[in-house]
């Protein structure tokens, strides 16, 4: 039994999302649907930062299960930044199909279904299993954004991410199929090795790298594969938008990780002359300086996340380029940095939520004008969630660019000029995050306008209450979650 | 590659290109649907060439004979209407697209018009009803596992978005409806 102890994670939100689809089904009242789907992704996130805070050795999988499955500390982080994710955004759900007459139990469904295609993906030793946890997590979030089905935009935004995401998941499997054709191998460690050996036609091995590059790059919405994410942050109700811009950009960035580190290694394809680091390299700084030039534009502050988020998605992207010099510190910083904005974004996306209620959502900057002094208790979650994202000290997202700027800089050479462009694109975010905090202390709703009233809930307040603790936890104590990340990466490298 | 293979292969390959184009080409629905089943077939014989003779049988029972009979039931339910001719893009994007398209083509057909001969040649027994059964129900106990969770996630996320609708949404569209008609009628005023 003990065999199956490193995937106990997965299991319990595999068969949590089954119970949750029959309590919908045979409770005759609404069941609390949202404290249970919070309650069984946050236990199983629980059980897997236990198992990694422990430190003791994993056990291998059974036999039967092949190799499928990463049995790893870097698995267990995602296991647990993922259902993080995933509980707060359940929660933060709650609270809003509650006040917009919206609830239906589908929609919790869809959020443990999803997170479980996170998992898997995150998990995915093996271009199958990559595959099918992609396409796992994708479809539900397809649905969870066409979820609200009277609104134009939400269809709008779904239809879009569907059909470009539906073309990048199949590029990422013809990337797939030629590095199968170049080495006979469909799992990473064996594509890794045959790589690793020389015996391949270099050829096919590039071409397949860059289309599987294409379509991860895709999911996280790097600059130029980011044309869907306005549209799907907008269009999506603002805890499914919590929910895509941290679980779904995780787990794609832990199977970067994994792929880059495990199936990519050596001189032929992780050089800086014909490899990934400088594919890596332009779309990071594309992304960092595209993602915050268009931020600074938008009306609506959550089209501004949306851009900020392929800012940030620039970020880490640098990070991961940084990892073919440094390795370590590098991925254990992007795995900081992820946590922390998991945190961050529901932090801002949930008090987004809580701003506004039935017949007056807030969305546009003038929704916010002076929220801050009619309503500080929770105008504040969202100022230390912005400053966080910002990387305004002492929150997690200060010391999440810190550790990954600091890898491009231990990296040298032209990764230090990367950081400053970094650091310079980090100052114009300063700006829009900036101004809605300004916009929310400073200004007045113009004469006659329809003013937000925030809504009353148990839940959201919650789900807030959590994110902002570990906002502020992470940013004055990281070195505990620092640590565990450390440990994660020092693992996978070996 | 054998010759006949060779021969097989370009037959297929040509005409599930035009039944491709046919398909995006198309202004009738049923005509589109029937240009997709030209494609799909088409591509089962590509299968052929490729040693995958389960999939191969699979494509045609599956494809053209399930899927394509539904959108042929759907395309029928809601009336074989000619599609509204939607607005092109400016002729700019279309050029550039079609550039686009043109630039990839080709660095796909350069890159692998020299390097067929190091493709790894598949195990013995592949493509096989045993080969693949053997395959699935011996190793890929894992892959086979979470092939039916994204199953039950893709039959509730169409759940989700097609099930009737409910009174709270049937309410938010009147009340849509009676906003975009007043301001319809407010417009001719201004």
């Amino acid at each position: 039994m003990s065999d199956w102890l490193s995937i106990v994670p997965l299991l319990l939100v595999a068969t949590s999302g089954l119970f949750i689809m029959l309590a919908d089904a045979f409770s005759k009242e609404k069941a609390e649907l949202a404290l249970v789907t919070a309650v069984s992704l946050g236990t199983a996130g629980l059980v897997a930062v236990g198992l990694l805070a422990s430190g003791s050795a994993l056990p291998p999988l059974p036999e039967v299960l092949g190799s499928y499955l990463a049995v790893d500390e870097l698995s267990l982080f995602f296991d647990f930044v993922i259902c993080l994710g995933g509980a707060l955004s359940a929660l933060v759900a709650g609270g809003y199909l509650r006040e917009h007459e919206l609830e239906r139990g589908e929609l919790y469904v869809l959020i443990v279904l999803a997170t479980f295609g996170a998992m898997v993906l995150a998990r995915s030793t093996d271009l199958l299993t990559l595959f099918l946890g992609l396409e796992t997590m994708s479809l539900s979030v397809y649905a969870m954004i066409a979820f609200r089905r009277t609104s134009a935009r939400a269809v709008e935004g779904a239809m879009k991410y569907f059909l470009l995401g539906s073309f990048a998941a199949a590029i990422l499997l013809f990337g797939g199929a030629l590095l199968y054709a170049a080495t006979g191998h469909t799992d990473f460690a064996g594509i890794g090795a045959k790589i690793g050996s020389g015996e391949v036609e270099p050829v096919l091995v590039l071409v397949g790298m860059l289309m599987v590059l294409a379509g991860l790059a895709f999911k996280v919405g790097a600059v130029p594969f980011h044309m869907w994410t306005p549209d799907a942050y907008e269009g999506a109700m603002t805890p499914v938008t919590g929910f895509m811009s941290v679980a779904v950009k995780a787990a794609a960035f832990a199977v970067f990780v994994r792929i880059l580190v495990v199936a990519l290694p050596g001189e032929e394809v992780a050089s800086m002359t014909s490899g990934w680091p400088p594919v890596l390299i332009f779309l990071s700084v594309l992304s960092m300086v595209y993602g915050n030039v268009a931020a600074v534009a938008q009306k609506s502050v959550k089209r501004m996340l949306a851009y900020s988020s392929i800012a940030h998605a620039g970020y880490i992207l640098l990070g991961l380029a940084a990892a073919s010099v440094v390795g370590e510190p590098a991925i254990s910083g992007v795995l900081f940095y992820l946590l922390a904005y998991t945190v961050s974004n529901i932090l801002a996306f949930g008090s987004l939520v809580m701003i506004g209620s039935r017949g007056k959502e807030a969305v546009d900057y003038d929704d916010l004008a002076g929220v801050g002094r009619r309503h500080p208790y929770v105008a504040l979650p969202f100022i230390i969630g912005v400053l966080s994202l910002m990387g305004f000290p002492p929150t997690a997202g200060f010391f999440g660019k810190y550790y990954v700027f600091n890898a491009a800089v231990q990296a040298g050479g032209g990764f230090v000029w990367l950081a400053v462009i970094g650091l310079l694109a980090s100052a114009v975010g300063a700006y829009y995050y900036l101004r809605v905090v300004v916009v929310m202390l400073m200004k007045s709703p113009a004469e006659g306008q329809v003013v937000a009233v925030p809504m009353k809930s148990g839940y959201v307040a919650s789900a807030l209450a959590m994110s902002g603790a570990a906002v502020m936890v992470f940013g004055l104590l990281p070195s505990w979650a620092l640590d565990l990340a450390i440990s994660a990466a020092q693992k996978l490298i070996g | 590659m054998t010759d006949a293979k060779f021969l097989l292969f370009f037959f297929c390959a040509a005409i599930a290109l035009a039944g491709a184009i046919g398909t995006i080409a198309s202004k009738l629905p049923l005509r589109a649907a029937m240009s997709l089943l030209v494609t799909i077939i088409a591509l089962a014989g590509l299968y052929l060439t490729l040693d995958a003779q389960l999939l191969a049988a699979i494509q045609v029972l599956v494809y053209a004979g399930a899927v394509v009979v539904l959108f042929v039931f759907v395309i029928m339910l809601i009336g074989p209407a000619p599609e509204t001719s939607s607005a092109p893009g400016s002729v700019v994007w279309r050029m550039l697209s079609l550039v686009g398209i043109a630039m990839i083509t080709a660095t796909f057909a350069f890159s692998f018009v020299d390097v067929a001969s190091t493709w790894v040649a598949p195990p013995a027994g592949f493509g096989t009803v045993r080969g693949v059964a053997g395959e699935m129900y011996t190793k890929a106990l894992v892959p086979f596992e979470i092939v039916a969770m994204t199953l039950t996630t893709a039959i509730v996320g169409a759940l989700a978005i097609a099930r009737s609708k409910t009174a709270s949404e049937l309410a938010e569209m009147k009340r849509r409806r009676v906003a975009e008609d007043a301001s319809a009628a407010a417009q001719p005023a201004e």
